[in-house]
């Protein structure tokens, strides 16, 4: 597991994996127990109808039922808990890339080495991928069994469309924390840069379809991308995806340009 | 003279307005074990991070190997060994990991020699890093930095954290590897660090390269404590004409002053001059020496 960046990166994950691996379960058991209890409420329901436009755009994809299993996950987890899981994820991975080992010195033992920057950053960001995707499968995975129990009942095509896009919209941020940690070396801005740019990204998706100036801005937004055209009926938008993984590449390459061009200083 | 395997041409480096390094000309040869001396912040770590292409020059030009020391770096680092100055390892990975990861990142897989030098340095591989003590840091850093026979060590404050005994095994082993044709840049603060195996001595002082001497010439350069007792008062002014002598102080009849070995006979020619009582001579410490040099030498720069 020591042969190069890419694996070691991978290894140095495995503890925090597991339990990241194990909240998600967690998680979505607790989603999942809730179910029964809110489906028989229609209140629920009135309670959201009644909410200002505003809100219930912020909260979910217009229209969503919340007597429905689709409806359910979607207002519940999809919206809001499950994007902050996986793009905290990819945030953590994307600014320990670079800035991490810079912060914690040990980005000399690399630097070193006749390994080239560019590949470094590479390397990180692929196990950033794979990270993400393997905890977004575990999500739908989670949710598909975990959801028999209740007869919470979700089509699987349609949930695997989600968590691709849900992986993507994670990968985005964790690319730019990668870039920016990569660019800077400075570990806090690599953290605060990305998680700025998504709460703007999340209001302005969200606010986008109420608020005339912001429409235009909507469709940039990769909320847009990941739930704009509602993915648990719609499946995978294939032009959303187009777009997120171009600026998750872009990113990257551009993380690996700044970091070959910039002084390592002690 | 062996072909330059470090050459820095009128090298300046800037960090926003402040300038680490101003115009620096250093050529390190093949086989030289070259000590590179200053105060902390004079930019002993700057230079040596210049070498490493970590950072670009603002204006000049750092060749190693004759390759540029920032464009090719990757080539450069399969045939160099470095130590950072500021040691850090991976907590969880232990010595041998950090063997393994290091060795296939050069390219080599899993370098034979990181045991036996692992034993000649008394430190064993199996705990992870975050166990091991300072010391025990830097001997590690010095196993991966020479366990792939590198061409060419870049050592950054290396012997700092190690007690004499293994100072002087790790000594023996830049003689072995200077022996062999290796070349080595490694910067101290002190010159008793260095001066058992040091062949150059270079000097910087707040950016500035003051000096750069053999060591031999340093030593030839050596001062001598001289104290004269005279039957009757002298005066200070033939003594401190004279060519190297240094801090002349006269008390009654009294003559205190420092002289290199240079200046002796013209020294005990003035004093036979007079009726002396009785004469003392003695060598002063190699580090005394070098400072009373180099103080001076950095003086003029500023």
């Amino acid at each position: 597991m020591l042969r190069d960046v890419l694996l070691k990166t991978l290894r140095d994950q495995r503890r925090s994996y597991a339990a990241w691996c194990l909240s998600v379960v967690l998680l979505v058991a607790m989603y999942v127990a809730l179910w029964p209890s809110i489906r028989d409420q229609p209140s629920m329901q009135d309670f959201l109808d009644q909410m200002p436009q505003a809100l219930r755009n912020l909260l979910a994809t217009s229209g969503a039922d919340m007597s429905t299993p689709v409806g359910y996950i979607q207002v519940e987890f999809l919206s809001f808990m499950g994007p902050i899981l996986v793009i905290l994820y990819a945030v953590l991975a994307g600014s320990g890339a670079v800035a991490g080992e810079e912060d914690r010195r040990t980005l000399d033992l690399l630097l070193a080495t006749p390994v080239a920057r560019s590949r470094i950053v590479v390397d990180k960001a692929v196990a950033m991928v794979l990270g993400a995707l393997g905890l977004t499968t575990l999500l739908g995975v989670a949710l598909l069994l975990e959801g028999t129990f209740v007869g919470l009942d979700l089509p699987a095509g349609k949930v695997a469309a989600a968590m691709l896009h849900l992986a993507l919209l994670g990968l985005v941020f964790g690319a730019l924390s990668l870039l920016v940690g990569a660019a800077t070396g400075r570990l806090a801005l690599s953290r605060g840069v990305p998680a700025f740019v998504a709460v703007v990204a999340y209001v302005v998706n969200g606010l986008g379809g109420l608020v005339s100036w912001l429409e235009p801005f909507q469709k940039l937004s990769p909320f847009f991308q990941y739930a704009g055209h509602d993915p648990l009926h719609a499946g995978v938008s294939w032009l959303g995806v187009t777009v997120a993984v171009a600026t998750v590449a872009v990113l990257v390459v551009g993380g690996a340009l700044a970091f070959e061009r910039r002084d390592v200083a002690s | 003279m062996g072909a330059a395997v470090i050459r820095c041409e009128d090298v300046t480096k800037r960090f926003g307005t402040t300038e680490a390094l101003g115009g620096v000309d250093l050529v390190v040869e093949a086989g030289d074990v070259f000590g590179y001396l200053g105060p902390n912040g004079a930019g002993k770590t700057t230079t040596l991070r210049l070498v490493m292409g970590m950072i670009r020059p603002t204006s000049g030009r750092v060749e190693v190997f004759g390759l540029d020391a920032w464009r090719d770096r990757s080539a450069i680092h399969r045939r160099v060994g470095y130590i950072s100055g500021d040691v850090a390892l991976y907590d969880r990975l232990t010595g041998q990991d950090h063997v393994d990861f290091v060795g296939h990142l050069q390219g080599l897989g899993r370098p034979p020699e990181a045991g036996a030098l692992a034993e000649r340095l008394g430190l064993g591989l199996r705990r992870p890093a975050r166990e091991l003590s300072r010391g025990n840091r830097q001997k590690l850093a010095l196993v991966l930095a020479l366990m792939t026979r590198p061409e060419l060590l870049v050592l950054d404050e290396p012997s700092s954290g190690l007690d004499p005994m293994v100072q002087r095994e790790f000594h023996t082993l830049l003689a072995q590897h200077a022996a062999r044709g290796g070349t080595v840049l490694l910067s101290s603060h002190v010159l008793s660090e260095v001066q058992r195996v040091a062949t150059r001595i270079g000097v910087i002082s707040r950016g500035r390269l003051v000096a750069v001497e053999r060591l031999d010439d340093v030593r030839a350069k050596a001062l001598h404590h001289v104290e004269v007792q005279f039957a009757s008062p002298v005066a200070a002014g033939a003594f401190e004409t004279i060519e190297g002598v240094r801090d002349v102080r006269i008390e009654g009849a009294l003559l205190r002053c420092d002289a290199p070995q240079s200046s002796l006979d013209p020294l005990l020619k003035e004093v036979s001059r007079h009726e002396v009582v009785d004469l003392t001579c003695i060598e002063a410490e190699l580090e005394e020496t070098f400072m009373a040099y180099y103080t001076k030498a950095a003086a003029d720069v500023a």
